[in-house]
């Protein structure tokens, strides 16, 4: 089971994604935005994946990416966007992103795209 | 010059006639001195001189008046050709401007909202250039304060559909949540959760609808084509289809012409259009009717089709089915879950592939709905039926 860091700024959004991916078996922890998505990194090392939302106050899960890829992180990122299609969500062709998931979750194929990356 | 020929000969012909005058008075003078017998010769002299006189006189001014008319003449020809000269320089000076004119106006009239015309020439001309160019500003105006208004609505359904899905995910996320523990609820509970389940996905729906138009309006519904091969794709339609409508008595079948061509489209949006298609077809007919799939080449494109023999679409609707909110009347009364959007984004997906999309119906007998799509250029490739053959 994987350690999992996700960012989302809304709470419920957060407590939902907790819940189902703990329920998964995986351990959670999370973020509510780029920042705090880099300090608890800083803090207590790199998870086994990064489960962030294109669209947060302060940084964006895009550009902590971006801070994390520049500093030579290969780590599994998936970037989580409300909009409906990949393509839709102005994510830039440079940066390494694993996968896309949008908004609602289909939480089947989140955990089937988690397992896929971690393993 | 003309005026001043005609000036000096109605001079020369009131001197003329004076010094007529003035010898006849001279000769009657002396005609009756030579009466009264006091005259002698000087007085018949002056008689015959006078006579003289007047008769080169009569000479001078036949002279002068044949001189005068051609100077008349000369001057109605100089007059003339000056006034012909100052009129053609007038409609040059005219024309020029009118020309500009036209073609600002047919500049404008086609889009162009920045034509003007230059101001200057006649004072006419001016003022009407003056005009058509305040005109021309109003318009421009006027479409700029259009086109930040539209602006601003795409700019808000995407940011109100965008802030929407938040609160979305967490209302069906939560829902889910107490679906996996279902065991522990009650029949009328799990019954419950499911209406709130069926609502998210139709406002899931509808925000993605919404999110695809506001983007086809903004011109950023941006598609990324690739060759496609026609059978798998729509097999996988159908076969997601199908569950509803087995559920719903009816039957449906595929009749795809085999060896079609690969297409040039992005799958995720033919798929979009077709699950729109079909399930319109699904949604509005009863149980036990039949719909059809059917695909054949025609030219440089595919033609894919969805039939039924459903209750078809009034010619009123028909006219309006590829509009927004347009829905069929089993869509106002009967519980379908359309957002009345489906067939508007389906012709702008349709169109920016570069195709085209019809529907055709009779009242009683079903409907059919078709469109076209370019054939995938240069690859030669048979798509057809078997994918493992054609790569």
């Amino acid at each position: 089971m994987a350690r999992i860091l996700v960012a989302d700024d809304s709470e419920t959004i957060l407590l939902l994604m907790r819940t189902r991916l703990e329920m998964a078996g995986h351990a959670v922890e999370t973020a509510c935005d780029g920042q705090e998505v880099l300090e608890s990194i800083a803090e207590s090392g790199m998870p086994d994946l990064l489960l962030l939302d294109a669209m947060m106050p302060r940084m964006s899960g895009i550009d902590a990416l971006r801070e994390l890829r520049t500093a030579g992180s290969e780590i599994p990122a998936l970037i989580v966007s409300a909009h409906q299609n990949p393509g839709d969500a102005d994510a830039p062709t440079d940066l390494q992103i694993d996968g896309y998931i949008t908004k609602p979750i289909d939480f089947d194929q989140l955990l089937t795209t988690i397992a896929e990356l971690t393993n | 010059m003309a005026v001043i020929g005609v000036a000096r000969f109605i001079q020369q012909r009131q001197d003329f006639e004076d010094a007529i005058a003035r010898s006849y008075q001279v000769e009657m003078a002396a005609r009756e001195r030579i009466v009264a017998g006091t005259g002698g010769r000087p007085a018949r002299a002056a008689v015959a001189r006078e006579a003289r006189h007047r008769s080169e006189l009569r000479d001078q001014i036949s002279g002068d008046t044949r001189d005068t008319a051609l100077l008349v003449a000369a001057g109605l020809i100089a007059g003339l050709t000056g006034a012909l000269l100052l009129f053609s320089g007038l409609i040059s000076s005219m024309r020029r401007p009118l020309e500009e004119l036209v073609d600002a106006a047919g500049r404008l009239a086609a889009g162009d909202r920045s034509a003007r015309v230059e101001v200057g020439g006649l004072s006419e001309t001016a003022a009407l250039g003056a005009a058509f160019n305040e005109m021309a500003e109003e318009l421009e105006r006027e479409a700029s304060q259009r086109d930040q208004l539209d602006r601003l609505k795409d700019e808000f359904v995407l940011t109100a559909s965008h802030e929407l899905r938040s609160p979305l995910t967490s209302v069906q996320g939560f829902a889910e949540l107490l679906m996996l523990e279902r065991e522990s609820l009650t029949p009328r509970q799990v019954e419950t959760v499911e209406v709130i389940l069926d609502n998210c996905r139709h406002l899931v729906r509808l925000l993605n609808d919404l999110l695809d138009l506001a983007r086809s309006d903004a011109g950023r519904l941006a598609i990324r084509p690739e060759p496609t091969a026609v059978a798998p794709l729509v097999d996988d339609v159908v076969r997601t289809i199908r569950a509803q409508t087995d559920a719903g008595g009816q039957t449906l079948t595929e009749n795809l012409q085999p060896g079609l061509p690969p297409i040039e489209v992005e799958p995720a949006r033919i798929r979009q259009i077709l699950v729109n298609l079909l399930t319109n077809a699904h949604e509005y007919c009863p149980g036990g009717a039949s719909i059809e799939v059917t695909a054949r080449a025609s030219g440089a494109e595919v033609e894919i089709s969805v039939s039924d023999d459903g209750p078809g679409i009034p010619n009123d609707q028909l006219e309006r089915i590829f509009e927004r909110f347009t829905r069929g009347d089993a869509g106002l009364t009967q519980r379908v879950g359309g957002t009345g959007l489906g067939l508007a984004i389906s012709k702008s997906l349709v169109e920016l592939h570069g195709g085209t999309i019809e529907a055709e119906s009779t009242v009683g007998q079903g409907s059919t709905f078709r469109f076209r799509v370019p054939v995938a250029a240069g690859t030669g490739v048979q798509g057809g039926r078997a994918p493992a053959e054609a790569s």
